[in-house]
């Protein structure tokens, strides 16, 4: 085996262009056909784009956005601007169905905190982005990707080295507003080399991808466009929207292009078991799937085990589950479970978790018995330790099986986090980078409970607000997911107390009132917490991200500053302004709209 | 296939009526979202049902829209007039 040598993003495409008969494949739901370049037409292609990036007057270290939906567009012109050394910044296209209010609010802060000096999108997008130059005083001008797609003009060489920053992954916190994460050419090698050789043992150009993941999101960008050029493997791509209208296109392009790794959060397995049908089972064959990767959310062991008993039939393997634990400041992967053994869940008692901080393994037919799923060992060269959360020195690692905040150094940890020196200062405790998660070791292994920030504590106890969710997502009449659960000192100050918050189609005051009291029992009896406030809710009003994750801390804010109950639905908020926009706009309603349609923050 | 304007309307209620939520009353001036309680994954399971049922291709640019349960109607009282498929 040769001595590892780590290369830059730039080096690697130039190393894969050589390769003919590997590269990438664009599926496009409207056209049976599947344009594909091989990596010396990927190469071709990015110069392309980082020649018209520098005929645009972007120099070595410039900024530059990117809002493209197009999954081509968005490879070529990532990878050209990487090439010339211009630091690209990959924004999310706007949410159909959302507040385009907000939307425009959090891309303008990417644009203006980045500073970025130009910004790429289509035609369409640029339309609804107004006056966002006129808002942002470094950016220079906003460019349709149309002309550019025939572009000319030849690429300048410019010297990318290992420590020249690569692309500002901006991430959109449960919390706070979206923080540009500084990832260095020796992050994503480290990275690349922590995912692909030891990880899941890519084999250079057999190995073949195929992912739905959105391009702006580490896990579709970092672990199917940047991770595969430096192992020449082929990648299957298919727009994100075409997966969320029919799971089975997913599933088909694994089986007709011998898929052999793919990526999903939970639920996109959840989905597929729900939506697929008999029907579109047949002629499926999902043998060659050997890497079925799961991540980016909480990983539900019953979900996945659905999934391999549905799916077995046409060859899928329970044992090609890899549970992943990752987040994007440690670039993309912090921890696998090992390939080839499937789902190993750690079942431990609850009660134990959240009064003693302790994962005591389960005792046989116990009541409390809580499923913890296993996330693998670090890498080499990284160290991953459990804290007590608040341990700012991180002098004093836990023991084993002691539950604390998950922290971890190595060559995959960013720089930090672009132009915020204080919220950099507190990413960090003694040199380890704070995950903000929850969880504990057991043999090395990476076991996640919860998000520590979002801890409730009452009387001592820890309760995960994603526990007391679930069982109310469990009542009739509470919309599932839609439900959130945060602690408050306020209005009294002297305690935390509990609050949900959950959302229904359920209307009249007497109907409410019983809906909330089952809430309440349903929480008492499965967990034992007696919650201070049910609050019933509309459609539409709980915040979410980008991605659809819940907002808790917002949700919190809402509460105590009694805002929560004056928001009625999306959109009834903002339904003007998105019916302005959008008739203005040729933009597709749902081209963008992928994960949430509502409450961008 | 031929579908008439009745057709289009009773057929796109019941597809409606399997997704929304528990409780809510699909109206002409239901809104699908705050009103029917259907989520962006929903939509988009909406959007693949009335695909098969008219047989129809219906492109994410015309997923603008999707609003409220009458501009659906017309939505796609308009793709089956242009394919020549609405009766009346």
């Amino acid at each position: 085996m040769s001595v590892y040598q780590p290369r830059t993003v730039a080096q690697a495409i130039e190393d894969a262009a050589g390769s003919t008969k590997n590269g990438y494949r664009f599926v496009d739901e409207n056209s049976d056909a599947e344009p594909f370049f091989s990596h010396g037409g990927v190469e071709r292609a990015s110069a392309r784009f980082g020649g018209a990036m520098q005929a645009m007057g972007l120099k070595k270290g410039d900024r530059v956005a990117l809002i493209l939906p197009d999954n081509a567009d968005f490879v070529f012109a990532f990878l050209g601007a990487v090439r010339a050394g211009i630091v690209p910044v990959p924004i999310y296209p706007p949410t159909g169905l959302g507040k385009l209010a907000g939307y425009l609010d959090n891309t303008l802060h990417i644009v203006e905190r980045s500073g970025a000096k130009v910004l790429i999108t289509s035609s369409e997008i640029k339309l609804m982005l107004g006056t966002i130059a006129q808002k942002a005083p470094a950016l220079q001008k906003v460019v349709a990707v149309e002309p550019v797609r025939t572009a000319k003009e030849e690429l300048k060489p410019a010297k990318v080295t290992l420590d020249d920053v690569c692309f500002l992954q901006f991430t959109s916190g449960s919390t706070s507003r979206p923080k540009g994460v500084t990832l260095t050419h020796a992050n994503l090698a480290a990275n690349v080399r922590s995912i692909m050789q030891l990880g899941l043992g890519v084999r250079d150009t057999i190995d073949s991808g195929v992912s739905w993941l959105p391009l702006y999101h580490d896990m579709g960008l970092i672990g199917f466009v940047i991770a595969p050029i430096y192992h020449k493997n082929t990648i299957t791509f298919l727009p994100p929207l075409l997966f969320l209208k029919r799971p089975a296109r997913w599933l088909d392009a694994i089986s007709r292009h011998r898929g052999t790794v793919s990526f999903g959060p939970n639920f996109a397995y959840a989905l597929c078991v729900k939506r697929i049908k008999e029907s579109e089972m047949k002629g499926l064959d999902l043998s060659s799937w050997r890497v079925a990767g799961c991540g980016a959310e909480p990983i539900r062991a019953e979900n996945l085990r659905a999934f391999a008993e549905k799916f077995s039939s046409v060859g899928f393997s329970e044992k090609a589950f890899v549970c992943c634990y990752g987040m994007a400041e440690s670039t993309l992967a912090i921890s696998f479970s090992k390939l080839g053994t499937g789902v190993n869940v750690d079942t431990v008692e609850g009660d134990k978790l959240w009064s003693a901080h302790k994962a005591e393994p389960a005792a046989e037919g116990s009541e409390r018995a809580a499923p913890i799923v296993q996330c693998g060992g670090a890498f080499p060269d990284h160290d991953i330790q459990v804290f007590a959360p608040d341990d700012e020195e991180g002098k004093t690692p836990l023991g084993e099986r002691e539950v604390g905040e998950i922290r971890l150094r190595g060559p995959s940890v960013m720089q930090g986090y672009w132009s915020e020196p204080d919220l950099t200062k507190r990413a960090f405790a003694g040199g380890w980078l704070r995950t903000g998660d929850l969880g504990y070791l057991a043999n090395g292994l990476v076991h996640i409970c919860g998000r520590s920030k979002e801890v409730i504590i009452v009387n001592g106890r820890n309760y995960y607000p994603q526990d007391l969710e679930w069982e109310a997502g469990g009542v009739t009449g509470v919309r599932k997911g839609n439900v959130i659960a945060f602690g408050t000192m306020k209005p009294t100050g002297d305690r935390e107390r509990v609050v949900l918050v959950f959302e229904t189609m359920v209307s009249g005051d007497e109907a409410i009132n019983k809906l909330k009291g089952e809430v309440r029992t349903a929480v008492q009896q499965g967990i034992g917490l007696t919650i201070d406030d049910v609050v019933a809710v509309k459609v539409g009003v709980l915040p979410k991200t980008s991605s659809g994750k819940l907002q808790r801390g917002k949700a919190r804010e809402l509460y105590e500053t009694g805002e929560l109950y004056m928001r009625t639905s999306a959109r009834d908020l903002d339904r003007l302004d998105t019916v302005k926009e959008l008739a203005k706009s040729q933009l597709g309603y749902f081209r963008t709209a992928l994960f949430g349609t509502k409450g961008e923050d | 296939m031929q579908f008439s304007r009745e057709k289009v309307r009773a057929e796109l209620l019941v597809i409606l009526g399997a997704h929304a939520q528990a409780g809510a009353t699909v109206k002409d001036s239901s809104h699908l979202v705050g009103d029917l309680g259907i989520d962006s994954l929903g939509v988009m399971e909406v959007i693949a049902d009335i695909e098969d049922k008219f047989h129809l291709q219906i492109p994410d640019e015309a997923l603008r829209d999707v609003d409220t349960v009458e501009s659906v109607i017309r939505s796609i009282e308009k793709r089956l007039e242009n394919a020549g498929r609405l009766q009346g």
